[in-house]
């Protein structure tokens, strides 16, 4: 219930008694102490009253006492069966949902809502009619009953319809929320657990760290620099430290509760569970919550009520689609916001990059070799016959403290989890991948000695005995490559040693400043073989060095780096073409940030900084005219001293920008800094620090593995697989949406005009009517529905993410563009076809068209009994009605044919549909169910006196098939037309 | 996104008149006179392909017509039948027999009616042999003779009036034109009043007999004087009947082919009508 975005949250006024909800009915009362709590009357919540009746005395009691209460363990925690037992007793920790609509009553608004009450009240005309007919008349007709029966009918069956997607949209997007469990650390029985929140019962020892939501009521029992933000329980912002010592009598203002679902937003803390579910504080005032008013959507005030239906659909279709591909949407809203998007700012570590250190580049022999830092790491580039390699890897698996935990033997090397830090768990996979097995090599040489990495030392050594000859040592170190080289006199090449020269030096000098400017870290390695003197059994002292540390001999450089993910430079080059700018936030180093941002394409090949500029050109930075320069990299303390007016500047001025050394607070600087230009902006964001900035930009990104549960709240989206890729996949699922709609939209509406006119053309020109009610009906809740809901799986056009995203401001989902199209053009020629169709079932019955002309009055007259037609034959009234609703069935049929060819059309907004293709199943499956329903109401025996459409010969089918393929080629050509004469007047007045 | 901010009428108005006419851009409704010409000129172009294209499928189809016969005649298989003097709201006929201005437009319907079955008229029509079908080849088509004597009362020879004046109102019923009809057997029209007995009918020519002579007919183009068989009922209240009231039913009989009982059809092949005589 807490999903939802920051309207969900209670803020004091909504805790007003005057303006509270009743509180929900007391919730199932089990164990003993639940009872003496919950003791409130039902009148209005009160959050004076909660105070004054919460009866919890948890946060006055001594360790002691709390751990005697709840039977205990303060260190252990609970037995996993006593957890077990008090779960099964108290039920999950969840609140109880909040009452929502009943289904019935969901149901009945669809049955009963909008468009729907028209056509009931038209049913019960009918039968009212019918009624009346048969108590005056003997021999009714039964017309009126028919009519009656089947209006509804088919409101029953649209307002099912409509009912099924609702529940079937809404139930799919409660599963997004179950997606992204909440877990909470527990610690039974002396271990640690990542369990589900439901699972925590009162008395569970958890521990809870900054980004955490808090699993349960808490008494804390330590804490460490523990912040909790309460403002969704009690509106203050401002985070408040916890605890473990009593400050207050009020359970509320005490310093050592912890509430349910409020954030922990740094430190950590321990603290037993004093109450879950419905009774925690948060519970019991659950009903205030749980009134979450969902506003309407602006896309869904956009749109009329009968496209309503298609707009769920489509939007429910592609949330789960995005689903499918890592992006979790918790508002169908962001779906088309996302489209629409035209700034990405993005994190580095882990969105950009793989969050995991790999070896990039080898120097060895005075030649630097690259390592496959891809995913898969299956090729490998660098000569790995030479003696250099196999010591340089020794060294490299061998001094090396990083371990991978046990049983793992069936993943990839890649995947395998490690213990010990980023840097040497990298080399330790690189060996281990390259080289050969580590665990054998360690054994063949066993650690005698180490002197682990520090700061100061900036190195690290390990004495090993040797492989080849067991009775001598060896000494290998690794560290910062300056520090090695300086122990080192003599070098190797291709496995000879020689001694240290100037040209070496330098080699290294260059290597080094080379890695390093790739952004990556980067060792040195070197090796002593130790002299006899240090045989088996020699105690080496690392505290007072008893072996000596001079002399080494140089072997080479290994450089690393938290390489982009593989499909990332693919995506901002997407980005690029489609007009999105993305904008990389870290808070790196600036020079691993621009390497980074070098590597994945922010800043694109060939483009410097200013920087860059003035190192090559050898002149300052001032002088180097900004204008030339597309590319900047804004350090954080820079940012700092900018006024909104300079970093507008810099948005403006600047393509391709990075933001490095930044503070999650300067995020927000910049998300508004874009939004004040008018950018539609996406953000992403892990830490609680960045949920100010996501829920500032129009669709916060969350990550679900590394992110918080505060930062996705805050979110409008969660990214599942942490990977920008993934953003941009639903950028694109975004504006495919928004395509979709439009073109199922300019479907709809085009009908709309075979269907006003024929009543305009009876009124003006005194013809028989040419389409009745009752087939308007049919064509717009029967043949219509499937294709137009068939539009929204068509896949995207070739240009999806070639052009610039959409102004939100002035491209509306429905312009006049599409207005003329629909209406102006597509629905004239159809029109057209219903007319003729018309005119030509009338003309081959015996009423030429110029005989129609002002007939109306004469026709419509039932004691008129003798109308003669063109070529002298008399009618009755009913004869001449059955050849009027004849020609209503004919017109009916040709909006279907010519449908068939606005389907296609409708298909692409700027492709040939020769391009495009027919693949869209659904589609086709569209026209065949519409021709099939036509044909059904055309020819089933019975359909005469129910819906009053009557058989038709063949021959009249055909009719409307040339303006079908008018309809066709009119609009090939026309995007032919757009497509070669971009931004022409043809576009500019008809592309929708 | 930011909330919309209210505009004041004012703001409105003055929006309003920028988008009626915008001088800096010289836009009239959000257009340019290049544009709104542009924009013209592409629907009247486009508009006038279509209205070419559409005469054009029009004249096609109609050049595929037959000028004597309709392609299709299933959809009337069987004519229906419709009384004189024409009824203008409801097939109830009332009137006051001792005010001629109440039965008028009666009379003047029926006379107006039997015109074309002037002896005049029909002077040059064929004089066909009785009780058979009449079939011809053309090329010309010639109509039989309808002698309107056979009417007795009801024809108007004798008494302009149609009995309306002696409290005998004469009602005609014809059966509908339909190109190709060939009855079979020895249709007749049988008419019936209904409810209570009121009234006494009686039908002319007798029996109500519709003789087969007039059929097929071949249509307006070929068959140019056609004259419809008729029938004439003529209603005579019983002196000892109070209500002068009565509802007569008409059907086509003796002809298996001509169908007179439809749910929904209530003229074909049968016709009911209602006589109010006041005094």
């Amino acid at each position: 219930m807490e999903f939802g975005k920051t309207r969900g949250r209670v803020t004091p006024q909504e805790l007003n008694p005057s303006s509270g909800p009743k509180p929900k009915r007391v919730p199932k009362m089990v164990g003993r102490r639940k009872k003496e709590k919950v003791k409130r009357k039902k009148n209005k919540a009160n959050i004076e009253e909660l105070k004054k009746e919460v009866v919890m005395d948890d946060h006055k009691l001594t360790l002691e006492e709390l751990s005697r209460r709840y039977s205990v363990d303060l260190t252990k925690g609970l037995r996993p069966e006593k957890a077990q037992e008090i779960l099964d007793r108290d039920g999950p920790n969840t609140l109880t949902p909040p009452p929502t609509t009943p289904e019935w009553v969901k149901f009945c608004k669809q049955l009963f809502g909008g468009f729907s009450i028209l056509l009931w009240t038209g049913a019960i005309l009918c039968f009212v009619a019918y009624g009346i007919q048969t108590y005056f008349n003997e021999e009714p007709t039964k017309d009126n009953l028919y009519l009656g029966i089947v209006l509804a009918v088919v409101v029953f069956i649209t307002g099912c319809f409509s009912y099924y997607q609702e529940a079937k949209s809404s139930k799919i997007m409660e599963s997004f929320k179950s997606m992204v469990p909440q877990q909470a650390l527990v610690i039974r029985g002396g271990e640690k657990m990542q369990i589900n929140v439901q699972n925590v019962v009162v008395g569970d020892l958890v521990e809870v760290k900054g980004g955490d939501r808090i699993p349960a009521d808490i008494r804390l029992i330590s804490a460490q620099g523990c912040k909790v933000d309460n403002s969704s329980l009690t509106g203050e912002s401002e985070p408040q430290s916890r605890f473990p010592h009593f400050t207050h009598e009020n359970l509320l203002e005490t310093r050592n509760i912890c509430f349910f679902s409020t954030n922990c937003v740094e430190g950590t803390a321990r603290g037993i569970v004093i109450a879950t579910g419905d009774s925690t504080v948060m519970g019991r005032i659950a009903s205030l919550t749980s009134g979450l008013a969902v506003g309407q959507t602006p896309i869904a005030t956009e749109i009329k009520h009968f496209i309503h239906i298609i707009t769920m659909v489509c939007l429910t279709l592609t949330a789960k689609r995005m689903a499918k591909k890592n992006c979790l949407v918790k508002n169908l809203e962001a779906v088309e916001t996302l489209g629409s998007t035209s700034i990405i700012c993005s994190d580095k570590t882990g969105t950009l990059t793989q969050n995991r250190m790999t070896v990039a580049h080898l120097w060895f022999d005075k030649t630097t070799y690259e390592a496959d830092t891809s995913e898969e790491q299956t090729v490998n580039t660098f000569a790995k016959d030479s003696d250099t390699w196999f010591i340089l890897a020794r060294i490299a698996g061998l001094c090396n403290r990083a371990d991978f935990k046990p049983d793992q033997e069936t993943l990839p090397i890649a995947k395998r989890a490690t213990t010990g830090d980023a840097s040497e768990s990298a080399l330790l996979k690189f060996i281990e991948q390259s080289y050969s097995s580590v665990k054998e090599m360690r054994e063949k040489s066993p650690k005698v000695a180490e002197i682990p990495f520090n700061s100061t030392n900036k190195y690290q050594i390990s004495i090993h005995l040797r492989e080849d000859s067991s009775q001598t040592h060896v000494l290998l170190m690794k560290g910062a490559p300056e520090r090695i080289l300086a122990f080192c006199s003599s070098y190797l090449l291709n496995g000879q040693e020689y001694s240290m020269d100037e040209e070496m030096k330098e080699a290294f000098q260059n290597a080094y400043l080379e890695l390093g400017g790739l952004g990556e870290r980067v060792l040195g390695f070197c090796f002593l073989n130790l002299p006899n003197t240090f045989s088996k059994g020699f105690k080496f002292n690392t505290d007072e060095v008893n072996f000596p540390m001079e002399n080494f001999c140089f072997v080479g450089l290994i450089s690393m780096i938290d390489p982009p993910r593989p499909a990332v430079p693919e995506a901002v080059c997407k980005c690029r073409s489609a007009g999105i700018k993305v904008i990389m936030v870290t808070g790196d180093h600036p020079i691993t940030a621009k390497a980074i941002a070098k590597g994945v394409g922010i800043i694109s090949e060939g483009t410097e900084t200013a920087e860059d500029t003035t190192a090559q050109l050898k002149v300052h930075v001032r002088q180097i005219d900004s204008r030339d320069v597309k590319a900047i990299v804004v350090h954080g303390s820079d940012l700092k001293d900018m006024s909104s007016a300079q970093l507008d500047e810099i948005l403006r001025n600047y393509t391709e920008i990075v933001f490095a050394r930044t503070s999650p607070q300067q995020k927000l600087i910049i998300v508004e800094g874009c939004q004040r230009q008018g950018n539609v902006v996406a953000a992403t964001g892990d830490g609680v620090n960045d949920s100010p900035a996501l829920k500032k930009a129009d669709i916060g990104i969350a990550m679900g593995i590394t992110g918080s549960d505060v930062s996705k709240q805050a979110a409008d989206m969660i990214l599942l697989d942490d990977n920008f890729a993934s953003i941009v996949t639903g950028v694109e699922e975004g504006r495919l949406i928004f395509d979709n709609l439009k073109k199922s939209i300019a479907y709809t509406l085009t009908s709309n005009i075979p269907e006003i006119t024929p009543f305009l053309l009876f009124i003006i020109l005194g013809i028989p009517l040419p389409l009745g009610t009752i087939t308007i009906l049919c064509i717009d809740l029967g043949t219509d529905m499937v294709p137009a809901i068939s539009l929204a799986y068509e896949s995207a056009e070739s240009d999806i993410m070639k052009r610039a995203p959409r102004d939100p401001k002035n491209d509306k989902l429905v312009n006049y563009r599409l207005i003329g199209m629909a209406y102006g053009q597509i629905g004239m020629i159809q029109a057209l076809a219903g007319f003729f169709t018309y005119f030509v079932i009338l003309a081959e019955n015996g009423f030429k068209p110029a005989d129609l002309l002002g007939i109306r009055h004469d026709w419509e007259n039932s004691y008129v009994n003798d109308l003669e037609d063109s070529y002298g034959q008399q009618w009755t009234f009913e004869q001449r009605k059955i050849l009027e609703f004849t020609c209503q069935t004919g017109f009916f049929v040709s909006i279907v044919i010519v449908q068939w060819a606005d389907l296609i059309i409708c298909k692409t907004r700027r492709n040939s549909v020769f391009q495009q293709g027919m693949k869209n199943k659904i589609l086709i499956f569209g026209i065949l169910e519409e021709t099939f329903l036509a044909a059904f109401l055309c020819y089933t025996p019975g359909m005469d006196m129910a819906l009053r459409m009557y058989p038709l010969k063949i021959f009249w089918w055909l009719c409307a098939i040339p303006y079908s393929i008018l309809i066709f080629i009119y609009d090939e050509v026309r995007k032919f037309a757009i497509r070669n004469h971009p931004g022409g007047w043809l576009e500019r007045e008809t592309y929708y | 996104m930011t909330k919309k901010e209210k505009k004041s009428f004012n703001q409105c108005m003055a929006e309003w008149k920028l988008f009626l006419y915008n001088p800096t851009t010289r836009e009239f409704l959000g257009r340019t006179t290049k544009s709104w010409g542009l924009i013209l000129l592409f629907y009247l172009v486009f508009y006038g392909f279509l209205a070419a294209l559409f005469s054009f499928t029009m004249w096609a189809m109609l050049q595929t017509l037959n000028d004597e016969v309709p392609k299709y005649r299933d959809q009337i298989p069987s004519p229906g039948l419709m009384v004189f003097p024409k009824p203008v709201t409801a097939l109830d006929y009332s009137f006051r027999v001792s005010d001629p201005e109440s039965y008028r437009g009666y009379v003047d319907d029926l006379t107006k009616f039997l015109k074309s079955y002037d002896l005049e008229e029909q002077k040059n029509l064929t004089a066909c042999p009785d009780g058979a079908l009449r079939e011809q080849k053309g090329p010309t088509y010639t109509a039989c003779q309808f002698p309107v004597v056979s009417l007795k009362g009801c024809s108007g020879v004798e008494d302009p009036e149609f009995g309306y004046s002696t409290g005998n109102p004469c009602i005609l019923v014809k059966m509908n034109r339909i190109i190709g009809l060939k009855p079979q057997g020895k249709p007749r029209i049988n008419c019936i009043s209904k409810g209570e007995k009121t009234a006494t009918l009686s039908t002319y020519p007798s029996n109500g007999t519709i003789d087969l002579k007039y059929f097929p007919y071949y249509g307006k183009k070929l068959h140019v004087r056609y004259l419809q068989p008729l029938v004439a009922v003529q209603v005579a209240f019983n002196t000892t009947s109070t209500g002068k009231e009565v509802t007569v039913e008409c059907k086509i009989d003796g002809s298996p082919n001509l169908r007179n009982q439809d749910d929904r059809d209530k003229f074909l092949g049968r016709v009911v009508f209602k006589i109010t005589m006041h005094a």
